[in-house]
């Protein structure tokens, strides 16, 4: 499949990146000359240097054999124009990163179908969405969302003495029968990914995912060792575009929500738009005033201004001062990695969040979603079951599903099923998967 | 500056009065009072003169918004004057200063009177006392704008300077079209409030003056003891419409459309828990000491006591000077309060208030949040800092009105109490006040100064203070045709 990608920014690179890993044929197309170049020594992709929205250059890029485009420069315009101008090529699916909320809202005067959109993502509303989940989940390290919200996967860190620990994945099901409403899809030790199988143990300090509705996801942290957790106040430290849309969730939820921003013309339009948090104008890093505004007392915090540094550093002090969950936004890559090591509890980045978004809601053949998670290599993926699939109308024990995958959950209408092995996959059903990389195209098989 | 397009308006305007003064003539030459031929001399030299003055001074130019401010103060000023010619060409008042005030006090809805046997009037200048009332209540200006969409551009700075409230609301894209609507919920309600006093067993001369009065938030009764011997039933029709003259018209329309329900809009919600609380006040008060008798009557007197200051109607059903001190401080501090913005009620507005008291609770929170950026809203939507500011200022300068008046009419002799009381009653356009102008006297004994002070204020009190305060801003007067807009 021929993927064009307009932009070669943080966000266009990994979406190329994971594109071509997945042994799509990729075509980048940026008018930076740096950026052209990165992308190139570093990709297996071809790159083309020119203006996105331009017919020409699409030509060039010969986007009409190609079966989607991606335009994800940081210009809301350009992306749109490329989606229109591809759109008018032939391309058949064509997404557009857009942060205006004017021209995706439901009521606004062009409609996507008019622009040729099928998909817009706005980055800075994902990685709200997956920091608010963080931050409401205090235990959960990662949270992705499937079928619409409905199932969620979670990661988590095993306590010393949890009610889980020391068991094996059979024994779970049998003890905590009618109380374990969960999959274990992956165990994370020393470093090392495995699929568990029915015998394998888990340990104190484990990472482990799992794999449930999300309304049985609440009492997943007691089980892990973690006490009940209630986000009653929480504080933003950035008025970034993210930062808002963290507000905007928390207000949502009920969440006494302070933000605070440097720049006061910001906090005026802050103040404005959210009217039940309090908005200071203040430093991010001003730890008199964090402390003068209850920073040690609150459930949450987020460090989401626009510089890494600052972020780090902001959510350092109030991790010091006693913050119960502290979260950094985090831009640049290689940043993430010192996340753990300087403290904080979890950490987002915005580019990530913003790949993933637009991943997970490519509809590629039969897969639905894929999540890709930032310290394994596992993927978890949403396969639709179709009426010629292989696995249709078998019973899940008698199907030779490969030993590095495990299947999920089933959804079948508003139903969610946890699988056993006598469990029948009809066609319709939603299926997530989870599963290390080299099983993939093993899985991919038995859904066509 | 220009003094050509402020005659020209002003006397056009006067075209309009002298018609309902030959309306009136009319209706006073079918009861035959006598008094019938005062009111076609006085339309015929008020049209005379407003029509010359207009054909003379034509110009083509737009009103500028310091014009608007001279236009609609002028207008008001010289409707008064012709307005108190029926007074005294039938006789019922001899001193020129008396009649302006009877009706500057009927144009601002005031409903302070200076005649004390009511019912010894003319049929005729009893209907012209409410007709004063009802044009003055919606605005003349508003009237003129609905009837001639010649006033153009301009005519949104004159409805800007008239309507009651910070920011009038825009109900179509057209100002000669919102101010249609808004004169058609006016008579809508009007007429509606005639056929229930006549089936409540007023006579038709009674229903019309009432339901004018009622409407405009005025207060003049065509009945020396006002309300207070009518039948329960008028009394409680009459609670009903004073409340929904109090009620902003632009919403009336939007509630009656289907656009917004009553419940969603948040002065809405204030006004009336203000006007719930205060009467659940009295009405206890009232039952403890025996004021009233009967649970009805108590929650009758004081849902109509309580509405008729609030709305500054400043009708009576009872004596409230009789009331306990804590029942008459409640109505007190409801002089000030007002009705809705955009409604024919007087006062500081209940929308001011509100956001008074928003601005005061975020002071406060300062105090406890140094760096707090905070935000005053209304309906949820923010209100920008420099309006807020200005509501602030209105307010105190509102307040400094009233004391001024209060000094000014105690220099003219009389006691303090009466004085503040005088004062307050006439910025709020509410009509009866305190000591000797409580709701059983009238303002008939009062020197003309004193009546002089009071006219002034009545109409500053209407004009919403700017309007007219601004006239005697120096900076208005200079740097001529230096600033358009």
């Amino acid at each position: 499949m021929r993927v064009v990608v307009v932009g070669a920014g943080e966000v266009g690179f990994h979406l190329a990146q994971r594109l071509s890993e997945e042994h799509q044929d990729v075509v980048v197309i940026d008018s930076d000359a740096d950026q052209v170049e990165h992308a190139s020594q570093h990709l297996d992709v071809q790159v083309i240097r020119g203006n996105g929205a331009s017919i020409s250059v699409l030509k060039r890029a010969s986007v009409k054999n190609a079966s989607m485009l991606m335009a994800v420069t940081s210009q809301d315009e350009v992306n749109l124009v490329a989606c229109l101008a591809a759109k008018r090529l032939g391309v058949a699916y064509t997404v557009a990163r857009i942060s205006n909320p004017d021209y995706y809202e439901p009521d606004s005067v062009l409609s996507r179908e008019q622009m040729g959109i099928d998909l817009v993502v706005n980055p800075e509303r994902e990685c709200a969405r997956e920091t608010f989940l963080l931050l409401k989940n205090a235990a959960f390290t990662q949270v992705a969302e499937f079928a619409g919200g409905k199932v969620q996967l979670v990661g988590l860190k095993v306590r010393e003495g949890a009610p889980v620990a020391g068991r094996t994945i059979r024994n779970l099901r049998e003890q905590f029968e009618g109380g374990y409403h969960y999959v274990t899809a992956a165990i994370v030790r020393d470093g090392k990914t495995s699929i568990p199988k029915p015998d394998s143990t888990i340990e104190a300090g484990d990472l482990i995912y799992l794999l449930a509705p999300t309304a049985e996801m609440e009492a997943v942290p007691p089980l892990a060792g973690y006490d009940r957790f209630r986000l009653k106040r929480a504080m933003i430290a950035g008025g970034s575009a993210e930062g808002q849309y963290i507000a905007e969730l928390l207000e949502e939820h009920g969440v006494q929500c302070t933000i605070l921003d440097r720049d006061r013309r910001r906090c005026v339009e802050l103040a404005e738009q959210l009217p039940r948090s309090l908005v200071l104008h203040a430093d991010a890093t001003d730890l008199e005033l964090l402390e003068m505004e209850g920073v040690s007392g609150v459930d949450g915090f987020v460090a989401s201004t626009g510089n890494d540094e600052t972020n780090l550093l902001s959510s350092l002090l109030a991790k010091e001062a006693g913050a119960r969950k502290v979260l950094s936004l985090v831009h640049k890559f290689e940043y993430l990695k010192l996340v753990p090591a300087v403290g904080v509890d979890a950490s987002v980045s915005p580019r990530i969040a913003a790949v993933n978004a637009i991943l997970r809601r490519v509809r590629r053949g039969r897969v639905v979603t894929v999540a890709s998670l930032s310290r394994i290599e596992a993927e978890a993926i949403e396969f639709v079951v179709g009426a010629s699939s292989r696995i249709a109308g078998k019973a899940l024990r008698d199907v030779a599903f490969p030993k590095e995958g495990v299947v999920g959950t089933i959804l079948r209408g508003e139903e969610i099923i946890l699988p056993r092995g006598n469990d029948v996959l009809l066609p319709g059903d939603d299926v997530i998967v989870f599963a290390m990389p080299e099983a993939i195209p093993e899985i991919e098989a038995l859904f066509d | 500056m220009s003094l050509r397009k402020v005659a020209n308006v002003v006397g056009l305007l006067q075209a309009f009065v002298a018609l309902a003064m030959l309306a009136t003539g009319l209706v006073a030459l079918g009861y035959g009072d006598g008094d019938a031929g005062a009111f076609f001399v006085a339309a015929a030299v008020t049209f005379l003169v407003g029509w010359a003055t207009y054909m003379a001074t034509r110009f083509d130019e737009d009103v500028t918004t310091r014009e608007g401010f001279a236009i609609v103060t002028m207008a008001w000023v010289a409707t008064a004057v012709f307005g108190a010619l029926p007074y005294l060409l039938s006789g019922t008042l001899d001193s020129p200063v008396a009649a302006v005030f009877e009706a500057m006090s009927g144009f601002t809805t005031t409903g302070a009177t200076v005649f004390s046997d009511i019912e010894a009037l003319p049929h005729g200048i009893l209907l012209w006392r409410s007709m004063t009332h009802w044009i003055g209540g919606m605005g003349i200006i508003v009237l003129v704008i609905a009837v001639l969409p010649y006033l153009g551009v301009g005519g949104m700075q004159l409805f800007r300077a008239e309507v009651p409230g910070p920011t009038p609301e825009r109900l179509r894209p057209r100002i000669t079209q919102t101010a249609k609507l808004l004169w058609l919920v006016y008579f809508g309600l009007t007429a509606v409030l005639a056929v229930l006093y006549l089936a409540g067993g007023m006579g038709p001369f009674d229903a019309v003056n009432h339901s004018f009065s009622t409407l405009a938030t005025g207060g003049f009764s065509t009945r020396n003891t006002s309300m207070a011997d009518m039948s329960p039933f008028i009394q409680w029709v009459t609670i009903l419409f004073m409340y929904l003259a109090g009620v902003n018209y632009a919403l009336h329309f939007r509630a009656a459309t289907g656009r917004i329900l009553y419940l969603r809009d948040e002065e809405w919600r204030f006004f009336t828990t203000v006007l719930l609380v205060s009467a659940a006040v009295v009405t206890v008060l009232n039952l403890l000491t025996g004021s009233s008798t009967g649970a009805e009557s108590a929650v009758r007197d004081g849902l109509f006591q309580v509405l008729a200051i609030t709305t500054t109607t400043g009708y009576v059903s009872a004596d409230y000077e009789q009331w306990v001190p804590g029942a008459r401080m409640v109505l007190f501090a409801l002089f000030f309060v007002g009705g809705m913005a955009g409604s024919t009620s007087g006062g500081v507005k209940a929308l001011r208030v509100m956001l008074l008291l928003k601005a005061v609770g975020n002071e406060l929170r300062r105090h406890l949040h140094p760096r707090a950026v905070l935000v005053a809203r209304i309906n949820g939507k923010p209100i920008k800092g420099e309006v807020a500011a200005r509501i602030v200022g209105f307010v105190i300068l509102y307040l400094l009105l009233c004391l001024a008046g209060a000094l000014a009419l105690a220099l003219t002799g009389i006691d303090p109490l009466t004085a503040i009381g005088g004062s307050i009653a006439s910025v709020g356009n509410v009509g009866p006040a305190f000591a000797g102008l409580g709701p059983t006297d009238n303002y008939g004994w009062m020197t003309s100064p004193g009546l002089g002070v009071l006219t002034f204020l009545m109409l500053v009190g209407r004009l919403e203070i700017y309007t007219v305060v601004l006239l005697f801003h120096p900076e208005l007067w200079k740097a001529r045709g230096a600033f358009h807009g």
